[in-house]
């Protein structure tokens, strides 16, 4: 009965309770048939009960303990436990519509062609205040601006064929252990090795987490961080250029978010000729972002488009030193990797439970054994 | 959690006799039956990190109030896992009948027995803070009404 289940739903969460039960919950009211999909928790070490709150929903829990591994380790467990030929990943603070899976599901069954689809995100955000709406929308601009055909794995919702995901080696589980990029990096491999990706602008889901300024300025400096140092910017740029990071490094930006950041604390010295530079930089970084206020204007209004310029500009200026950060941290210390005793581990083949994360150059079979592949 | 004992018993009608029933199941294996309530469990306890060479896997059994699961379900969901040890859990709301059908069935299994009227979500919940294991599968059984037949069939009333 399990192998004749058309879909297997993959939800990675640590310490989600606070969202967890409206993202299952969202699952479960899928137009889909409860016969036709399993659902599968992963719970990547959480100490807030976020595995008991899962199982009051799901079919199957994988319980991992010891320190958090990252969402793309955690998904790749759920992964090899899955039975049905399509994997959708759904992240835990992500609610779907009731006809996005079946939709997501039907475009992959119309194009044979095709090997995943991902989703949009939402206008609206679930949280009301400021900092969550703004990156709500800044992350649907982005969107917006890709084309249908250039969709990411990047999104809190994906489909991909079974045999495309592990043919690609699986989520990368070795340099990812934090930032959540390992869905842009699967997109980058999926599309160099040929594959098929598109992205459903019209399946949307909302995300259901909180930011504030410093939660939103952290996620954006080590998103851009790793971006720079693991990725490359140009190649995972070509791959997902409606990424928030790449939305906020559009052309100079960063940079003049960043003049203007320093030119505004010149200000505050008694010279009367850094007024006129602090209204040039200012200008000219406004100027630069147009196209973002005014999306923010023509959905949210006037007043909230000039309210977040500020907090704009401060993000922009982040993500610009992040990844300077990165590209400094590659040219210096190289790719990223885990620390020595895992790569110890990994190198002699330590079978445990849980695994010792797997190298890129390994990928891992549909029935869960390691090979060495020719990348 | 509180071991069950062989009180109580009611035996002037047939709910009395499926108590009684059960209780002497119970009398026969009594480790292995716990009275358990949603409440009398944490939430969110850490649980140890045991490096083992492969995981620990559990299936939950969910039989709430006049719900059934036949045992050719049971017997799949187990070869699902293959060859793999199993711990096997069977959580039912109200008073199970065929207890020792199921016992004889899944062999080594441990009984969660919550109050009657527990929900599905409850229950479900109940037991994954029991289960030890690092792979867990939650098998719902059906209701009674749209399964059929009992006969062979592990129920909860």
């Amino acid at each position: 009965m399990l192998s004749r289940r058309a879909l297997s739903v993959i939800v990675a969460v640590r310490n989600g309770a606070p969202t967890l039960v409206r993202v299952l919950t969202s699952i479960l009211s899928s137009n889909l048939r409860r016969d036709d999909y399993e659902l599968i928790v992963v719970d990547d070490a959480s100490t807030d009960g976020s595995p008991e709150l899962a199982g009051r929903y799901a079919d199957t829990i994988v319980r991992l303990t010891g320190r958090s591994s990252g969402p793309g380790y955690a998904r790749n467990r759920g992964a090899e436990l899955a039975h049905a030929d399509v994997l959708a990943f759904v992240d835990a603070d992500a609610m779907v519509e009731p006809d996005t899976l079946q939709r997501m599901l039907k475009t992959l069954a119309d194009r044979p062609a095709l090997d995943a689809v991902s989703a949009a995100h939402n206008e609206a955000c679930d949280a009301g205040n400021l900092v969550s709406q703004y990156r709500c929308l800044l992350l649907r601009f982005g969107e917006r601006r890709e084309n249908g055909a250039n969709g990411n794995l990047g999104a809190p919702c994906t489909l991909i064929r079974r045999e495309a995901f592990f043919s690609a080696g699986m989520y990368d589980e070795w340099r990812f252990e934090t930032a959540p990029v390992e869905g842009i990096d699967l997109g980058t491999r999926l599309r160099e090795s040929g594959r098929d990706i598109v992205a459903g602008r019209d399946l949307q889901v909302t995300l259901l987490k909180r930011w504030g300024l410093l939660a939103l300025a952290g996620e954006v400096c080590s998103r851009s961080l790793l971006i720079a140092r693991s990725l490359g910017y140009q190649r995972a740029r070509r791959a997902f250029p409606g990424d928030i990071v790449f939305t906020l490094s559009r052309s100079a930006a960063p940079v003049f978010a960043v003049l203007c950041i320093a030119a505004f604390s010149a200000a505050f010295l008694p010279r009367p000729r850094l007024s006129v530079g602090l209204a040039v930089v200012i200008l000219g970084a406004i100027a630069l972002n147009l196209p973002e206020y005014a999306f923010f204007a023509k959905v949210r209004g006037i007043a909230f488009a000039v309210a977040v310029i500020p907090l704009h500009l401060c993000i922009q200026a982040v993500s610009g030193l992040g990844l300077c950060a990165g590209w400094v941290l590659r040219d210096t210390f190289g790719d990223g990797a885990p620390d020595a005793a895992i790569q110890a581990y990994a190198e002699v083949g330590v079978e445990s439970w849980p695994p010792v994360p797997r190298a890129p150059a390994m990928a891992t079979t549909q029935s869960g054994a390691t090979k060495i592949t020719s990348a | 959690m509180s071991q069950l004992g062989s009180d109580e018993h009611q035996n002037n009608d047939r709910s009395s006799q499926a108590h009684a029933f059960a209780d002497a199941v119970v009398a026969e294996s009594a480790k292995m039956v716990y009275r358990v309530a949603l409440a009398d469990l944490p939430r969110g306890a850490k649980r140890p990190h045991v490096s083992r060479r492969t995981p620990r896997v559990s299936l939950i059994v969910v039989l709430p109030e006049n719900h059934v699961v036949s045992p050719d379900r049971l017997a799949e969901s187990l070869r699902s896992h293959g060859n793999k040890e199993i711990d096997i859990v069977v959580a039912c709301a109200g008073q199970p009948t065929n207890l020792t059908a199921l016992q004889r069935s899944v062999g080594e299994a441990q009984f969660l027995l919550a109050p009657a009227g527990t929900s599905v979500e409850d229950l479900r919940e109940l037991a994954m803070r029991q289960v030890p294991g690092d792979i867990v599968t939650l098998l719902s059984g059906g209701l009674l009404q749209d399964v059929g037949g009992t006969a062979e069939m592990f129920v909860s009333r």
